[in-house]
C-alpha cells in the first residue's frame, strides 16, 4: 500500500512509518505536533522525531527514541488502524494538488516532429479536450487505417503527447486524451475515483473522520465539518463543502448522524435558527449496526428458506436448521 | 332452516318496488372484509386449533378464507354437519371471535329486498387471546388482585353476566362478599377494561343514495385523495357497539338476590342465541334483560400501545423523555376513542406538568426542565407536535418509526449493511433511483416503465454514487432485494441501453414484513409444541440423573421461544393494530 518516493512527506521504512498524522489522544480538534511512529499495529506519538528509532529493543518506548508525548496525547495504540486509514487516504491522495492544475506541454515540444499520421490523430484526440476519445470513434473519425492508427497512438504515447484513461462509464474501451489535459469529471468518475475505480479507502477515513468530529460536537453544520475536515494536516488535499455533504449523506444513510434544523435552544444555541446541522445518533446501537427489532432477532424473520417452511413440510420448524443453532445453549 | 333469512325489509314495503326491466343493476353491498394475509390466516386457525380444537378451527378457517357466509354455505364449505357447525359457531361467538349480523341487499328486478344472516369471524380477536397475559400485567399493575381475578374469569369464559361472575366468586375468598364484587366491577367498566357485549346480531341496511353517492365520486379521483371506504367488519362492529352511555354502564344493585332471580328466570343472551340456533328462529333479538359482560379488548389494546410507544421513547431519547411523554399519554388518555388514533388531544404546558408530578420520577422535574424535556420531544424525529404552545403526541409518527426500524433491521441482518444504506436512502427519498447516475432523459426513454416515470418524477440521483459502493456490486444487493421483495424495481429502455429503476413501497412492504411475522409466531409456537412433548418425554422419564441438565435446558429453550414470541406479538401489534 506505501511505497517510498522523494517526493513523499512520508518516510517509509521496511518497520516504521513516520507520518505528519493527528493524534487520536487528543482529538479535540487543535492538533497536535506530535509525530506519530506506526510499527506494526502500534503507534505512538513523539515529542521529537529526530531521533531515529531502535527497533532492536523490545521496549515499545524506545522504538521511537523521541520523547514520549504528554499523556493527553497517547491514546492510540488501539487505533492504528484507525490512523492507518487515514494514512492510506493521505498517501492515495499524495498527486492530488498537482494533478487538479494542467500540464502545458514542455517548450521544445516534439509536436513539430510529428509525422502526417500522427498529426491528425493527435489533432483529433486533442480536440476532444478533457473528453478524450475511444479508439474505434478516433479511427472513424481520423479515417485512417487500423494499422497506422495503432502505430501513430504508440508513437504518441511515446513522445508524451497522448495517455491512455480509464473512463469510468466503460472501463473496457481504450480511452485516449491529450496530456495537457485531466480527465473530466465524467470520464474519471470525479473526486471519489483513483485510477477509474472508487478510493474506497479516502472516502471510508473521510467518513470516519467525520463522524467523529460530529460525536465530539452533538451537533455540528456542513461548514464546520468542511472546516476541521480540512484543518488536518494529514490530508493533503482539500475537500469541498459538496464531498463533505455527500459524504454526510452515506452517514446519513447508514443512521450514524441525522439531518435536523436548529431551533435556536440548548445544543443548537450556537447555530442560527432554523439552519440545517447534523446531529450524532447516539443510540445507532453497537458499531453502527442498528437495533435488531423482534423479527430480526429470531431466525424466521431473517431465513432464506421462510416460503418453503411449512408446519409439516421437509423444512418445518420441528426439523429446522436455523432453530437448532439458535438455541444450543 | 330459517339461517338464511329472507323477508321484507319493513322500511320498504313490497308495493312500492317497481323497477321496470331497464331499472339500475340490483345494489349488492361489497362483501369485502379487511384483507388477512396468507399466514395471518394461517396463525389465527392454529390459534384457534390450540383452544378449542380442529372442528372449530376448520369453521374459522372456512370464514377467514371465504369473508362472512351464512350457515348454509359453511356447512357446505366445511362439510361438518349442520349440529357441529352451530356448536363451534357458538363457542366462538362465547369467546368473542365471531359476530353474526344480517345483511340487507336489494332483491332487483321488482323483488322485495333480502335480508341474509351472516357470520364473520373477528381476526382481531382471534389474535387477542395470545395477548391475554399482557392484558392481565395491565391490570395487575392498576388494580388489586380481585381485579386480576374477574379480568382472568372472564377472559377465560369470553362473555358472562353479572349473575354468572358472582356465582362463580362465591365461594372464593379473595372477593370480599358481593358488595366488594360489585364495586371492583364497576372500577373495570369505569376504566373501560369490562364493557357490554355487542348487539347479537347487528342488522345492515342497504346505505342509502346520500351515502352512496359520495364513495362512488370520491373513487373516480386519483389515489391521492381516495379514502378507504369502511370495511364490511368495520361497519358491522360500529353497528353492534352499544350505544356509548349503556356500553360502560354497570349499576350498583344492593339487592343483587332479585337480580339473581330474574335470571334464573330468563336465559341469558348466550342461551338466547343458542337457542335461537337451535331452534332455527330469529337470532337477531337482544334480551333487554340479562346483559353480558366481556372484556374489552380494545381499552387493553389502547393501553398496549401506550407501552410500546414509552419504550419507543425511552429507547431513542432517555428516562426523562420516557417519564414527561408518560404524564402526556395520562393526561390525554380519557379522549381517546380509537385504536389508530393520529394524535392526542392537544396540552399546556401546566397541564402536562400537574401530570408529570404526580410520578415520583417526575417529581423532582421544575417546569422549565419539563418544557426542556418537551422541546427534546419535538425535534427531529418529532414525537410530539408543538402548535400555539401546546403539545400533542404524534402517535401515527411513532409507529412508523417504530416499523420502520423494524424493518431496517431486517434488512440489516438479511443483506448486510450496503444493503441496509441503500434501503435507507430509497425509503428516505421515497421514489425511483437509478442504479448509478447515468443521466436519462425523457425523450431518449422507450419501452416499458414510461408511464410510471412521468407520476414518480425523474431519478437523478444514483444510487451507487450516493453510498460509494462500486456500480456492479450495488446492482447485485439491489436485484437481491428485488427478489426478496424489499424493493420495487421498473425496466428502462432508452436505445440499446437498459436502466433499471428501484423504489421502496412502504405500504406492500409492511403488508409483507406482517405476513412474515404471522409465519414467525406460527413458527414459535409449534416449536414450543415440539419441546413440549420433548419435555413430557423426559418428565415421563424422570428428572433425575442426567436427564436433569436436559430438562433445565429445555426449560431455557422454552422460555426464550416463549419471550420470542411475546415481544414478536408486540411488532405484530405495532404493525397491524396500532
Ligand atoms: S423455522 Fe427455520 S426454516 Fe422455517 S422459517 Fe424459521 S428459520 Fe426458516
Amino acid at each position: 500500500m506505501f511505497s517510498q518516493s522523494p517526493s513523499c512527506r512520508y518516510l517509509l521504512s521496511s518497520f516504521y512509518l513516520r507520518v505528519p498524522a493527528f493524534c487520536t489522544g487528543c482529538l479535540s480538534g487543535e492538533y497536535c505536533n506530535y509525530s506519530f511512529f506506526l510499527f506494526g499495529s502500534y503507534i505512538w506519538c513523539v515529542e521529537d522525531d529526530t531521533k531515529e528509532p531502535d527497533f532492536n529493543s523490545t521496549n515499545p518506548a524506545s522504538w521511537s527514541h523521541g520523547y514520549v508525548a504528554p499523556e493527553a496525547h497517547q491514546g492510540i495504540v488501539s487505533s492504528s488502524t484507525y490512523i492507518f486509514d487515514v494514512l492510506s487516504a493521505g498517501m492515495s491522495r499524495l498527486q492530488g494538488p498537482s494533478s487538479l492544475k494542467r500540464k502545458r506541454p514542455e517548450l521544445n515540444s516534439p509536436v513539430q516532429s510529428l509525422t502526417e499520421h500522427e498529426r491528425i490523430l493527435y489533432d483529433v484526440i486533442r480536440s476532444k479536450q478533457d473528453i478524450g476519445i475511444w479508439t474505434r470513434d478516433m479511427k472513424k473519425e481520423a479515417k485512417l487505417p487500423d494499422n497506422v492508427v495503432n502505430k501513430s497512438l504508440k508513437a504518441l504515447q511515446v513522445k508524451n503527447l497522448i495517455k491512455e484513461v480509464v473512463n469510468i462509464q466503460n472501463k473496457g474501451r481504450k480511452h485516449f486524451m491529450a496530456t495537457e489535459f485531466e480527465p473530466s469529471k465524467e470520464i474519471s468518475g470525479g473526486a471519489w475515483y483513483l485510477e477509474g475505480s472508487l478510493d474506497t479507502e479516502f472516502i471510508e477515513s473521510l467518513r470516519q473522520l467525520c463522524k467523529r468530529q460530529i460525536e465530539k460536537k452533538g451537533v455540528a453544520t456542513l461548514e464546520e465539518v468542511t472546516d476541521l475536515i480540512n484543518s488536518y494536516p494529514a490530508f493533503n488535499v482539500d475537500v469541498t463543502k459538496q464531498q463533505i455533504e455527500e459524504i454526510l449523506r452515506t452517514l446519513i444513510w447508514d443512521n450514524a448522524i441525522m439531518e435536523v434544523k436548529s431551533n435556536g435552544m440548548g445544543e443548537f444555541a450556537s447555530i442560527p435558527f432554523g439552519k440545517v446541522c447534523y446531529r450524532y445518533v447516539s443510540k445507532g446501537g453497537l458499531g453502527g449496526e442498528p437495533r435488531a427489532g423482534a423479527l430480526a432477532s429470531i431466525p424466521c424473520g431473517v431465513c432464506p428458506r421462510i416460503s418453503r417452511c411449512t408446519p409439516d413440510g421437509v423444512i418445518s420448524p420441528k426439523t429446522c436448521v436455523y432453530y437448532q443453532k439458535w438455541l444450543d445453549f | 332452516m330459517a339461517q338464511l333469512h329472507v323477508r321484507k325489509n319493513p322500511t320498504q314495503p313490497s308495493s312500492s318496488v317497481s323497477h321496470s326491466l331497464h331499472s339500475q343493476k340490483p345494489k349488492k353491498q361489497a362483501l369485502t372484509t379487511a384483507m388477512v394475509s396468507q399466514y395471518g390466516i394461517k396463525y389465527a386457525v392454529h390459534i384457534i386449533t390450540n383452544h378449542f380444537g380442529p372442528l372449530v378451527a376448520k369453521v374459522c378457517d372456512c370464514l377467514l378464507k371465504k369473508g362472512p357466509l351464512p350457515l348454509r354455505e359453511i356447512v357446505r364449505y366445511t362439510e361438518l354437519s349442520e349440529t357441529l357447525v352451530r356448536n363451534c359457531l357458538l363457542v366462538l361467538i362465547q369467546h368473542n371471535c365471531l359476530q353474526p349480523f344480517l345483511l340487507e341487499e336489494e332483491g332487483g328486478f321488482g323483488e322485495v329486498n333480502k335480508v341474509s344472516s351472516l357470520y364473520m369471524v373477528l381476526f382481531d380477536n382471534v389474535l387477542h387471546r395470545v395477548r391475554f397475559s399482557k392484558f392481565m400485567a395491565i391490570v395487575s399493575q392498576e388494580f388489586n388482585k380481585l381485579c386480576v381475578d374477574l379480568i382472568e374469569t372472564l377472559l377465560q369464559h369470553g362473555r358472562l353476566s353479572s349473575e354468572q361472575i358472582f356465582d362463580g366468586f362465591r365461594d372464593s375468598s379473595s372477593s370480599g362478599g358481593m358488595e366488594a364484587l360489585q364495586e371492583n366491577i364497576h372500577k373495570l367498566v369505569m376504566a373501560r377494561y369490562v364493557e357490554r357485549c355487542p348487539i347479537s346480531e347487528p342488522f345492515l341496511a342497504l346505505p342509502s343514495e346520500e351515502e352512496a353517492a359520495p364513495a362512488r365520486r370520491r373513487g373516480a379521483k386519483s389515489a391521492k385523495v381516495f379514502l378507504e371506504p369502511e370495511t364490511l367488519e368495520q361497519r358491522v362492529l360500529a353497528a353492534a357497539v352499544p350505544p356509548e352511555g349503556m356500553r360502560f354502564s354497570f349499576e350498583l344493585n344492593p339487592e343483587i338476590g332479585a337480580d339473581r332471580e330474574k335470571a334464573e328466570n330468563s336465559s341469558t343472551g348466550d342461551k338466547r342465541k343458542r337457542d335461537a340456533l337451535e331452534s332455527g328462529t330469529d337470532g337477531g333479538f337482544v334480551d333487554k334483560q340479562v346483559v353480558l359482560w366481556r372484556v374489552n379488548c380494545e381499552e387493553f389494546t389502547r393501553r398496549l400501545r401506550h407501552k410500546i410507544c414509552i419504550e419507543i421513547v425511552r429507547t431513542r431519547l432517555d428516562d426523562e423523555a420516557a417519564t414527561v411523554f408518560t404524564a402526556m399519554l395520562n393526561a390525554s388518555r380519557s379522549e381517546e376513542k380509537k385504536i389508530k388514533t393520529a394524535s392526542s388531544v392537544p396540552l399546556s404546558e401546566n397541564s402536562i406538568y400537574a401530570e408529570v408530578i404526580k410520578s415520583e420520577k417526575g417529581r423532582n422535574m421544575t417546569l422549565d426542565y419539563v418544557i426542556s424535556v418537551l422541546v427534546g420531544l419535538s425535534s427531529s424525529p418529532p414525537f410530539v407536535r408543538v402548535v400555539d404552545n401546546s403539545y400533542s403526541i404524534d402517535y401515527k409518527h411513532i409507529i412508523e418509526v417504530a416499523q420502520t426500524d423494524e424493518v431496517e433491521s431486517i434488512v440489516y441482518k438479511k443483506y448486510g449493511k450496503d444493503a441496509y444504506r441503500m434501503f435507507r436512502l430509497l425509503s428516505k427519498t421515497g421514489r425511483f433511483l437509478e442504479t448509478d447516475k447515468v443521466s436519462v432523459t425523457p425523450h431518449t426513454l422507450v419501452g416499458v416503465g414510461l408511464d410510471s416515470l412521468s407520476t414518480v418524477g425523474l431519478a437523478n440521483i444514483g444510487i451507487s454514487d450516493s453510498i460509494f459502493v462500486e456500480k456492479k456490486e450495488t446492482a447485485n444487493i439491489l436485484s437481491k432485494m428485488w427478489q426478496g421483495d424489499y424493493l420495487q424495481m421498473e425496466k428502462l429502455v432508452a436505445g440499446p441501453t437498459q436502466f433499471l429503476l428501484w423504489k421502496v413501497n412502504m405500504i406492500n412492504l409492511r403488508e409483507r414484513v406482517l405476513d412474515d411475522m404471522f409465519h414467525a409466531s406460527l413458527n414459535l409456537s409449534l416449536r414450543v409444541a415440539y419441546e413440549l412433548e420433548q419435555q413430557k418425554e423426559i418428565l415421563h422419564l424422570g428428572v433425575d440423573g442426567p436427564m436433569k441438565e436436559k430438562y433445565e435446558k429445555l426449560k431455557k429453550v422454552r422460555f426464550l421461544l416463549e419471550s420470542s414470541r411475546m415481544k414478536l406479538d408486540d411488532a405484530i401489534m405495532i404493525f397491524h393494530d396500532f
